[in-house]
């Protein structure tokens, strides 16, 4: 591989863009390939096979080839509401796991650089915060202040805009309160029933570090369950 | 739905490159059976003997490692490595899982 093609590469990956890397294990030669744009001449005929390939994120040699495929799928986009201490455990999980993560929280105190190092955290209310945050399909949305007046107006966002994966921390009561709140507010069941609540596998622990982590397996193990 | 679990190794690769060490990069091409890593996943490793990523549950990196060294020796640009069970060396570096792996070596120039 040459350094140009690597240097290329990280900055894609930089950029949330998804591609793919295409080699010939024949020959050595390698190049990039982005959905409907050009591709290397070397590798034009194999085009078809490829987009085959790139389409079901399949990683491989192409039959009866030597071109191997592998891609590069942009990141899931992990949204947490409350700058709390749960999410500073939360993020350090995440970051190692791949996901893309922004914070909010409308309290400036919680909301701080000092807090979360090097991460998105965005001192703004929910509505707001998350149409700058652009999430889709591929995001998921982690309620943690259990205040109703943040959490909630998120889980509305969250359940409009189809989350893959939406949870909110609190007890069953809590939970309940909550749930009785979004139906008042109009939603209905089956969506309001995708919520996770109380959030994350039950391990057994209470503390910070170990409640994150049952969030953070709960959100691995709904990702490989749509696979 | 996918997510990337990206273990950050081609970085790495460029880090390394930017220090003026030689880097040959390691990836999965082909599993049969119960290979522990992935078809993609990789491994970096330099001029020094140094290693990042993995190929294997630590099965096989140890010969990985002396494949590229002997890439960068011979100052060869790529290679297409097997290991199998029924390989003769497979004592020293067959992979206990009974998997079987392909491995493309290819020096970053």
């Amino acid at each position: 591989m040459k350094i140009d093609l690597l240097t290329e590469i990280i900055k894609k990956k930089e950029k949330k863009i998804e591609f793919a890397i295409i080699t010939n294990i024949e020959n050595g030669e390698s190049c990039i390939f982005e959905k409907n744009k050009n591709i290397n001449k070397n590798f034009e005929k194999y085009l078809d096979k490829i987009n085959l390939l790139y389409e079901k994120k399949i990683n491989g040699l192409i039959q009866d080839t030597n071109i191997f495929i592998e891609n590069y799928i942009r990141p899931i986009k992990v949204i947490i509401v409350g700058a709390v201490h749960i999410a500073q455990y939360l993020v350090d999980f995440a970051k190692n796991l791949n996901f893309e993560i922004s914070i909010i929280d409308p309290r400036g105190y919680f909301a701080t650089e000092q807090r979360f190092p090097g991460i998105n955290v965005i001192n703004k209310w929910p509505n707001e915060a998350l149409n700058e945050i652009k999430p889709d399909k591929n995001s998921a949305l982690i309620a943690l202040t259990h205040d109703p007046k943040i959490d909630d107006p998120a889980l509305q966002f969250a359940i409009k805009n189809s989350f893959f994966y939406i949870g909110a921390l609190g007890s069953k009561k809590t939970h309940a309160n909550r749930c009785q709140r979004l139906k008042d507010a109009g939603f209905k069941d089956i969506d309001i029933n995708k919520i996770y609540g109380p959030i994350g596998i039950k391990l057994g622990g209470r503390a910070a570090p170990e409640i994150a982590l049952s969030i953070i397996s709960q959100l691995v193990l709904e990702v490989y369950k749509r696979q | 739905m996918k997510n990337s679990f990206d273990e950050k190794v081609l970085e790495e690769a460029k880090d390394w490159i930017s220090l003026d060490r030689k880097v040959v990069l390691a990836t999965v091409i082909q599993t049969w059976g119960s290979s522990p890593r992935p078809i993609g996943s990789r491994m970096i490793i330099n001029d020094k003997g140094d290693f990042s990523g993995s190929v294997s549950g630590g099965c096989v990196e140890t010969a990985v490692v002396r494949e590229c060294l002997g890439l960068i020796k011979e100052n060869k640009k790529f290679k297409k490595i097997e290991f199998r069970v029924s390989d003769e060396s497979a004592w020293e570096i067959g992979l206990a899982c009974g998997g079987e792996i392909a491995l493309f070596l290819e020096q970053i120039t």
